[in-house]
């Protein structure tokens, strides 16, 4: 079974004397250490969120969605960022379509077997307009200059 | 007259202008005899805010704010800045944010973080457009004009480059003007 995201939180000593999250402690013991991100696009959308103040964990939590005959876990989802303020895990995804259909489908069963947890999947041409919002188009130029393709192309 | 660098017109002035009135008329009616306060953010809303407050004919007053967005501030802090705050107190006021677009709702949820530290007696958002595709900060609309697709859309205040705000209605922006095509 997954990690609960309350067990992290309490771990975190991220609930304040009101029971509630407390914003500012959320925000120093999630994000004070940066983790290795498998991607550029992954580590920007942290530095976002770290800008306006959004606390988030890095993948926090695998979510088993499916298992052999053995009981075994076969395969597994592990969403990119969890923002614990609002509760939402944030899964970047790929321009690669193979890819999207693949992780679409494992969004479908996480929705089946764990129907109270909230994901929100980012595409690439999401991100892509962020960058364009943010006029940080020479990141993604950057980017696919790096990777000889376009963002999040190469996971 | 289309601007050139516009693909799409996505509302006509004359839409724009009939919602704002339907908006304005409906605040009047909401804070009758409860001299609000709108509080607008800079650059975008101001357009919006002009239009907004001639069609709410009551007491009223207006403030304005500035926050450093994202993209201009890579290099310094890495944290949002006020760069110009409220003129006057909202303490005990009853306060009307007046926003342009709400699109992550990442810099309105920080400025509504530091709104409520101010005291007012209420907090309220009204927002001409909003695109809640990318929505990553959960902002509860109370006076929406139009919800949106997810298009980069610029005109009646909005910017590409701090151009065409002074565009009468709202478009879609041609892609060729921000970059290379997107990949397919």
């Amino acid at each position: 079974m997954w990690i609960s995201r309350r067990a992290i939180l309490g771990f975190d000593g991220a609930i304040g004397p009101t029971g509630r999250y407390d914003r500012g402690a959320v925000a120093a013991t999630l994000t004070k250490s940066s983790p290795r991100f498998a991607h550029q696009s992954e580590a920007e959308l942290a530095r976002i969120l770290d800008f306006y103040g959004v606390a988030w964990r890095y993948e926090p939590d695998i979510f088993p969605i499916s298992w052999n005959a053995d009981g075994a876990v076969v395969e597994s989802f592990a969403p990119d960022f969890y923002l614990p303020e609002i509760d939402l895990y944030l899964e970047l995804t790929t321009l690669r379509q193979a890819l999207v259909r693949k992780k679409n489908r494992k969004l479908r069963w996480l929705h089946q077997l764990y129907p109270e947890v909230r994901v929100k999947l980012f595409y690439a041409r999401d991100f892509r307009a962020l960058m364009v919002k943010y006029r940080r188009l020479d990141f993604l130029a950057d980017v696919a200059a790096m990777n000889g393709n376009g963002p999040l192309d190469d996971r | 007259m289309i601007h050139a660098d516009v693909e799409d017109v996505l509302l006509t002035g004359e839409e724009i202008q009939a919602r704002v009135a339907e908006l304005g008329a409906q605040l009047a009616a909401d804070y009758e005899g409860r001299d609000p306060v709108l509080v607008s953010v800079l650059k975008g809303s101001i357009i919006f805010l002009a239009d907004l407050v001639r069609a709410m004919p009551m007491p009223l007053s207006i403030d304005l704010m500035e926050v450093s967005s994202y993209g201009a501030s890579t290099e310094s802090s890495g944290q949002v800045r006020i760069l110009k705050d409220l003129s006057s107190s909202i303490a005990g006021r009853e306060v009307i944010v007046v926003e342009d677009i709400i699109d992550t709702g990442l810099t309105l949820n920080y400025l509504l973080r530091y709104l409520h530290d101010k005291g007012p007696a209420s907090i309220r958002i009204c927002c001409l457009l909003d695109k809640p595709a990318r929505r990553l900060a959960p902002i509860e609309i109370d006076y929406r004009g139009f919800t949106i697709p997810d298009r980069f859309v610029i005109g009646y205040g909005l910017d590409y480059g701090q151009h065409y705000r002074n565009l009468p209605y709202v478009g879609v922006l041609r892609p060729s003007v921000y970059g290379p095509a997107e990949p397919a």
